[in-house]
């Protein structure tokens, strides 16, 4: 596998250097057309996945229609994305491909910071008003106000279930509003038999997404970013009440809630075994995969409110897009693409190569949606406050390292909380500043 | 004691021609020069890096910590206890309970019982697995869903709490280790064994010892080299433990071990120094023990 690293590594160099050479011409033609602002140049692409993956024909379907308006060729490159991950800040420094997918929020913000992303403000202003002001605001690095990611796609965390499991039981998750309503559901289903609140935290990171809504239900979107960012204290009695409720779902969660990870819960839900559990809606896939009627059965609706002052103003829903490297070798043409794929053109190339993902764009036509995805849709549009998940909202050295096993010692020993928060708190003024 | 001195008096006499001393140049300066730059180096860089606050991007970005990412770890890490037991609950697991085992087992085939060869091979089969292998096994057998839980009926719904259960956790987890290391440790004393002179146990039979004064006695003292040899893997198997816990946990810290927060710690997207200062306390737990040990036991060869 290494090998295989390497090569491509080591083509990608020998392509860099006659890229360069290319660069240079294309550098004297951009002075002669200087007026007009055309980008020109090849651009080389990081696919995060394989190769024979839909995504990957999509990405390329999408990079073929840029390369038929503007000429300029694209090169793509595909990498298992594991990979990508973890050697991101390597691959950055090295010789990276102009353009790649990405994730906005600490992610993106502390790459760029690093002066490892390019700006792509300007791109981002061009596509004007087809952008929310929340999908602009989610792109935006706090420390300087600018965009180093075009947002393209997302997907909502909320509460899913199975339509049919929910009607044998007589029950109807659509019609909870309160916290009570939530439990009195979760009891119901309990008394049936099944999992009430389906869980599995073996990972380390599915259960941030119940305390993500948790606390942005109870105190509200701007307190839970304040904490994350270290403006507010884990030792705070809202942080206390966050955890309270998530101790009052204990008792209807599974028995081995530290012994599976989100497919554990992906499978409690396929097989029937749970009612309601909170979850990120990309699993739905899986459902397709194993049957068009287990898709069809599938539901979301948004976690019910608990503090009415927040009422359901926000949501986790992850937001991915992409991003240019600033050591790449054509990042104008990096960022042109970029552009590209987040307009109209580049969305509608990507839904003709059968992308089912939910477009941020409103020029995106949502039409031809089916029932889950609209559905989907409606969860989004509750919200007015887009998070994107406790591990892409804070510092990367506190989110797996330190929130992660603090939550999963609270799921093992609920007692433990105040020892727990205080030594959270701890860990997060120990952190060095970045 | 006899052989020291032989040596010396072989090594100071002999002199070596300028093709031996080439051909002993480039075979021990070779590997030197590897070791150097692909351990050693690496090794000084972590401990200096240990000392730093660093996101491991630009170099410029290095800042001075002192000691405070062992500060954070002592004083501000819970979980570095966990960790910390874990490798002792481990190291005393091997020390006391499998290793010995290993050694019964080797004592027992060496007198070939029946069927010796038939057990042996039962009992060397798991050898042949890499941990990660091992791990990727029982994994499959005792998760939720997993072929255990299955024959017990349990589906994933209400399937046994084995991984995420701290009060089995560790002991299935040393049994599972202990299933390759047992094979093991039997392999290196059955090995032992084999160059045994028997004349010392038929010796000892006719003075009228008893089997196990024989073997506490005679055996065991007589072993000594592969006992050292035993003891120092013993250690560090015990003290590097990973990629077991790491197949079954992931990244994740439910069940950690010192490597696996320093893994965490320094890769992925939570790059810090702190997992280098993690490396260092498991390297110089690995290396004093065994350092002490060596220093004795070359102490008692000399004398």
């Amino acid at each position: 596998m290494s090998d295989v690293n390497n090569g491509i590594s080591r083509r990608s160099v020998l392509k860099g250097a006659a890229i360069g050479g290319a660069g240079l011409v294309a550098g004297g033609s951009l002075l002669a057309g200087c007026g007009k602002k055309q980008v020109t140049g090849d651009v080389h692409f990081t696919i995060r996945g394989n190769l024979s993956d839909a995504g990957a024909k999509i990405a390329i379907a999408a990079n073929d229609a840029y390369t038929k308006k503007t000429g300029n060729k694209v090169i793509s490159q595909a990498v298992n994305s594991d990979d990508f991950q973890n050697n991101f800040v390597q691959i950055l420094q090295g010789t990276p491909d102009d353009a790649f997918g990405w994730m906005a929020g600490w992610r993106t913000n502390a790459r760029a910071d690093a002066g490892l992303l390019a700006d792509v403000s300007d791109q981002v202003k061009a596509l004007g008003s087809s952008l929310s002001a929340a999908a602009i605001q989610g792109a935006t690095n706090p420390s300087d106000g600018k965009q180093y990611i075009i947002p393209t796609t997302y997907y909502p965390w909320g509460l899913h279930y199975r339509k049919s499991t929910m009607q044998e039981l007589g029950l109807n998750p659509e019609s909870i509003a309160t916290w009570d309503d939530l439990i009195k559901l979760c009891e119901a289903t309990q008394k049936k038999g099944l999992v009430g609140y389906a869980l599995g935290d073996k990972g380390g990171w599915e259960a941030m997404g119940t305390f993500d809504i948790l606390n942005m239900r109870l105190n509200g979107y701007q307190f839970h970013i304040d904490l994350l960012n270290g403006k507010e204290k884990w030792t705070d009695a809202k942080v206390v009440d966050v955890f309270t409720h998530m101790g009052e779902l204990i008792p209807f969660m599974n028995k081995n809630v530290l012994d599976i990870s989100w497919d554990g819960m992906r499978d409690l839900l396929l097989q029937k075994k749970c009612g309601a559990m909170m979850m990120g809606s990309w699993f739905a896939n899986d459902f397709l995969a194993k049957s068009q009627a287990d898709y069809d059965d599938l539901w979301i609706v948004p976690f019910p409110e608990i503090n009415p002052e927040h009422g359901i103003d926000s949501i986790d829903a992850p937001l991915d897009g992409i991003s240019v490297a600033a050591n790449g070798k054509n990042v104008e043409g990096g960022a042109d693409l970029a552009g590209f794929l987040g307009s109209k053109e580049g969305i509608d190339a990507a839904v003709a190569a059968g992308d089912t993902n939910i477009y941020i764009s409103s020029d995106f036509d949502t039409s031809s949606y089916d029932a889950f995805n609209k559905q989907k849709l409606a969860v989004l549009g509750a919200a007015k406050n887009i998070g994107f998940f406790l591990d892409r909202d804070t510092r990367g050295d506190f989110a797996g390292p330190v929130v992660g096993p603090a939550i999963q010692s609270f799921l093992k020993n609920p007692k433990d909380l105040t020892k727990i928060l205080d030594s959270t708190q701890a860990q997060w003024d120990a952190l060095p500043a970045l | 004691m006899k052989t020291a001195a032989v040596n010396k008096n072989v090594r100071s006499r002999r002199s070596l021609s300028r093709n031996d001393r080439f051909t002993l140049s480039a075979f021990v300066g070779i590997p030197t020069l590897l070791q150097v730059v692909f351990l050693w180096g690496p090794t000084l860089i972590t401990i200096a890096l240990s000392f730093t606050y660093w996101n491991g991007i630009n170099v410029g970005d290095i800042k001075w910590a002192g000691l405070a990412n062992y500060k954070n770890i002592f004083f501000g890490s819970p979980v570095f206890y966990d960790a910390l037991k874990n490798n002792v609950v481990w190291l005393l697991w091997f020390t006391f309970i499998a290793t010995p085992l290993g050694i019964l087992l080797a004592y027992q085939f060496d007198r070939k019982i029946k069927g010796h060869q038939i057990y042996e091979t039962i009992f060397y089969m798991p050898v042949v697995l890499s941990l990660a292998i091992i791990g990727i096994i029982w994994n499959f057998m005792l998760q939720p869903g997993g072929f255990v839980q299955g024959v017990m009926g349990r589906d994933i719904g209400n399937a046994l709490s084995i991984w995420g259960n701290y009060s089995i956790n560790s002991y299935v987890i040393m049994a599972i280790a202990s299933w390759r290391h047992i094979g093991y440790i039997m392999l290196l004393y059955l090995a032992g064994l084999k160059a045994f002179d028997s004349s010392l146990r038929e010796a000892s039979a006719i003075d009228g010892a008893t089997e196990w004064q024989t073997f506490r006695k005679i055996i065991f003292p007589t072993m000594r080299p592969v006992n050292v040899i035993i003891l120092v893997i013993t250690i560090i198997d015990s003290l590097r433990a990973f990629d077991l816990v790491y197949i079954i946990y992931g990244t994740s810290t439910a069940w950690p071990l010192l490597n696996i927060l320093a893994f965490q710690n320094f890769a992925g997207q939570g790059i810090s120094m702190k997992g280098a200062a993690y490396s260092v306390i498991a390297l110089v737990l690995c290396v004093v023990p065994i350092l002490v040990y060596l220093r004795i036991v070359f102490k008692e060869d000399l004398e």
